[in-house]
């Protein structure tokens, strides 16, 4: 698959979640191996009560988010992976009103298993906020929803489109 | 302006926890909220939509869950330590046990270490049956003493 695709491919995935598309998560960049997503400055996670805390939580949901996208590059087809575990190492608060980047990398695929790592950034990935190491389990190809298959595939618009495909 | 102990002092006293919750942004998209029980707390994050991630059951997106959990022991230090400021995540990890349905979820957070500078929490989520948690997760917070 072209990077293109692999892009396209973990965006429509992730408009087919409403928590991601809640919080904006876009794809920056991605190829068979990694994505790059940004979580852009927004007011729901603003607060001018309290500097440090900014974005408590939300950048889990960040990480875990770009971890299981990650698995979706390495995948030759879509594959349902849930995820097993997750940690999360926090380097730095974030700096205030500036976009969270974070380049997650899917580095081992088993039978089983998946295995991602995670870097969280704002200005370079060498000064790092965090870090996420995650374990997702394979279902199989065979178990997959074929609607949330042909939308991430982009063979249909929406998961409430009744289209054509055969269950 | 008043001090986060009178805020936290506060919400003991009258049992309303919202303004605690309200100091973390991220708590109120996702809609968590309080409750307490003789010396327990109860977190709960009610049914919401736009907490969703797979479509196909549908299930709470993982990452809010983890979010869920990580701010709730957050909520917990702030609440069972007098400090003057929030607790500060150092690192966080979670094990995935069920999926979390579309309905509400509920965690409950122990306090297992606290030390001078540190403290370590863990915390435990479910939906039907405390004995059947959807995942369990452990962090550790930086927090300022007294």
């Amino acid at each position: 698959m072209r990077n293109p695709e692999i892009e396209a491919r973990c965006q429509r995935f992730m408009d087919a979640l409403a928590h991601v598309r809640k919080l904006g998560l876009r794809v920056i960049k991605a190829n068979e191996r990694r994505v790059t997503l940004v979580l852009p400055v927004q007011d729901q996670l603003k607060s001018d009560k309290t500097t440090t805390y900014l974005l408590g939580g939300a950048l889990t949901t960040l990480i875990d988010t770009a971890s299981a996208v990650s698995t979706l590059c390495v995948l030759p087809e879509f594959e349902i992976a849930p995820t097993l575990d997750l940690r999360i190492d926090h380097m730095k608060a974030p700096e205030k009103n500036q976009p969270l980047y974070i380049q997650a990398e899917c580095y081992r695929t088993t039978r089983s298993v998946m295995f991602t790592r995670a870097t969280v950034y704002q200005t370079s990935v060498d000064e790092p906020v965090a870090f996420g190491i995650g374990t997702f389990m394979r279902l199989g190809a065979d178990v997959v929803d074929p609607k949330m298959k042909a939308l991430v595939e982009g063979e249909i618009e929406s998961y409430d489109d009744n289209g054509d495909v055969e269950s | 302006m008043i001090s986060l102990e009178q805020t936290v002092a506060k919400a003991h006293e009258t049992g309303d926890y919202n303004p605690l919750i309200e100091l973390i942004p991220y708590a109120n998209v996702i809609g968590v909220n309080c409750e307490r029980f003789g010396e327990e707390m109860v977190f709960r994050l009610p049914r919401n939509p736009d907490n969703l991630g797979n479509p196909t059951l549908p299930a709470i997106h993982g990452g809010v869950i983890a979010a869920f959990m990580e701010l709730s022991a957050a909520f917990q230090v702030l609440l069972q330590t007098t400090t003057p400021e929030l607790p500060k995540i150092i690192d966080f990890s979670v094990d995935y046990m069920r999926a979390g349905l579309d309905r509400d979820t509920f965690a409950m957070c122990q306090l297992e270490r606290q030390g001078r500078r540190v403290t370590n929490c863990s915390v435990i989520a479910w939906q039907e049956k405390r004995t059947e948690p959807i995942a369990t997760a452990r962090a550790h917070f930086l927090v300022k003493p007294n």
